[in-house]
C-alpha cells in the first residue's frame, strides 16, 4: 500500500480516494478485511489521527464497516460499490473536460482523439 | 494537556521567549518549528522546569510543575542523556534505577523496533543509532507527554524514516508528543499541529489537515509565507 501524497490536500481525503480507487480496480474486494487504523498509519507513514479520520468518514459513507471489535471490512453493498465507481468515473470525466476546455478543443475533436488513442498505439491497454 | 501561557524568558537583555502561548494535547503530535534562534529548546526546558521563566505560566494536566512532573513528561534533549561509555543494556538499567515510570517491556520492544543491540557500547554507535538510543530511553517511560528536541537533526534519511515510523506506531500510543525541528520535509504527514516560532515570538499556529483543507496550503507553504514576510 503506497500513496504519493500531495502536500496541499488533506491527507484523509487522499486516503479515502486511494481506497475508492482500489475498490474500483478490484484490488480491494467486497467484504475484504482492511488494516487497522494503526497499521494503516504505519504503512502509509501518516499521523494515526488522520488514519482514524479517514476510516470514520469511510464508515459514514458506508464504504467500510466494523462489527464490534472485529477488523474493519470493505462493504458488500453493491449499490455503494457501484456508486464509488461512478463517482471516480465522473471525476475523471470532469477533469478531462476541464483540461480540454482550457485549451479550447471542440467536443468532436476531443472524442475523435479519445477513440484513436484509447487502446494505445500498439493496441495496448492504456490506463 | 500542556499549557504554555504567555511565557517570557530573557537571557541577559535578550528576550528569547516573548509572550509565548500554546497548548500540546495528548494523542497529538505537536511540532515546534523555528528556523532562527534558540527559543525552541528553551520552551522544552521551561516545560521540564529545568530553567526559570521570567513571567507567564506552564501547566501540565492543569497543574504547575511539582515533584510529579517527571511522572508525566519525559524530555529527550539533542544530546545523550546517559554516560556514553555504557552499553545500551546498561543505559537501560541506569534509567530503570532512576525512573519509577520505566517500562522494561516497552524498552525491549523499542530495542527490537530500532534493531539495536543491547551489548553495543553507546560511544561506538553511529550518530543515527545514538539518536535512536536517546529516543528509546525517553519513549520507554510510562508518561503522558514526550518532549523531543530535534529528533531528526543531523542524521541520515534512512534513520530519519525509522524514527518517523515510531510516531505512527503503537509505541507512542495516545501520548502527547511535542517535538522541535527546523526542517519539516519528511514529517509533514506525521504531525497534527504546527507552532511556528521566530525570534522568540509565535508567528502562527495551526492544524496541518485544516490548513490543507481550508487554504490548500502545505506546511512548507505556510512556513515560506511566515519567513518571507
Amino acid at each position: 500500500m503506497k500513496i504519493q501524497f500531495n502536500h496541499r490536500e488533506p491527507v484523509y481525503l487522499q486516503v479515502i480516494r486511494y481506497f475508492k480507487e482500489e475498490i474500483a480496480r478490484g484490488n480491494l474486494e467486497p467484504g475484504q478485511e482492511i488494516p487497522s487504523r494503526r497499521e494503516l498509519a504505519n504503512q502509509l507513514k501518516i499521523n494515526p489521527n488522520t488514519a482514524q479520520r479517514a476510516y470514520k468518514e469511510m464508515e459514514e459513507e458506508g464504504l467500510i464497516f466494523t462489527a464490534g471489535n472485529m477488523p474493519s471490512r470493505i462493504t458488500r453493498d453493491e449499490m455503494v460499490l457501484k456508486r464509488v465507481r461512478e463517482e471516480l468515473l465522473m471525476e475523471a470525466v470532469q477533469n478531462f473536460i476541464a483540461s480540454i476546455r482550457a485549451i479550447d478543443v471542440s467536443l468532436d475533436e476531443a472524442l475523435r482523439l479519445v477513440e484513436q488513442n484509447f487502446y494505445g498505439k500498439e493496441g495496448e491497454h492504456n490506463d | 494537556m500542556i499549557e504554555v501561557k504567555n511565557v517570557t524568558k530573557r537571557y541577559g537583555r535578550k528576550k528569547v521567549l516573548n509572550g509565548v502561548t500554546f497548548t500540546a494535547r495528548k494523542g497529538e503530535i505537536t511540532c515546534l518549528i523555528g528556523v532562527n534562534g534558540v527559543g525552541k529548546t528553551t520552551i522544552l526546558k521551561a516545560i521540564m522546569n529545568l530553567l526559570p521563566i521570567d513571567s507567564g505560566e506552564i501547566l501540565v494536566n492543569g497543574e504547575r510543575p511539582d515533584k510529579h512532573l517527571y511522572d508525566k513528561v519525559s524530555y529527550t534533549p539533542d544530546m545523550l542523556i546517559v554516560p556514553p561509555n555504557l552499553r545500551i543494556g546498561e543505559a537501560m538499567e541506569f534509567m530503570a534505577d532512576f525512573y519509577a515510570s520505566w517500562n522494561q517491556e516497552r524498552a525491549e520492544e523499542i530495542l527490537t523496533f530500532f534493531r539495536l543491540n543491547r551489548d553495543d557500547r553507546i560511544s561506538e554507535l553511529s550518530k543515527g543509532n545514538r539518536a535512536k538510543v536517546n529516543l528509546l530511553l525517553g519513549l520507554a517511560l510510562d508518561i503522558d507527554y514526550v518532549l523531543m528536541d530535534e529528533p531528526f537533526s543531523g542524521i541520515d534519511i534512512f534513520t530519519r524514516e525509522e524514527i518517523a515510523n515510531v510516531f505512527t506506531s503503537h509505541l507512542v500510543e495516545d501520548r502527547g508528543v511535542l517535538i522541535t525541528t527546523h526542517e519539516i520535509n519528511d514529517i509533514e504527514h506525521l504531525i497534527d499541529r504546527v507552532i511556528i516560532l521566530d525570534e522568540g515570538v509565535i508567528i502562527k499556529q495551526f492544524d496541518t489537515e485544516q490548513v490543507r483543507e481550508q487554504e490548500g496550503k502545505s506546511v512548507i507553504d505556510v512556513m515560506r509565507e511566515v519567513y518571507n514576510r
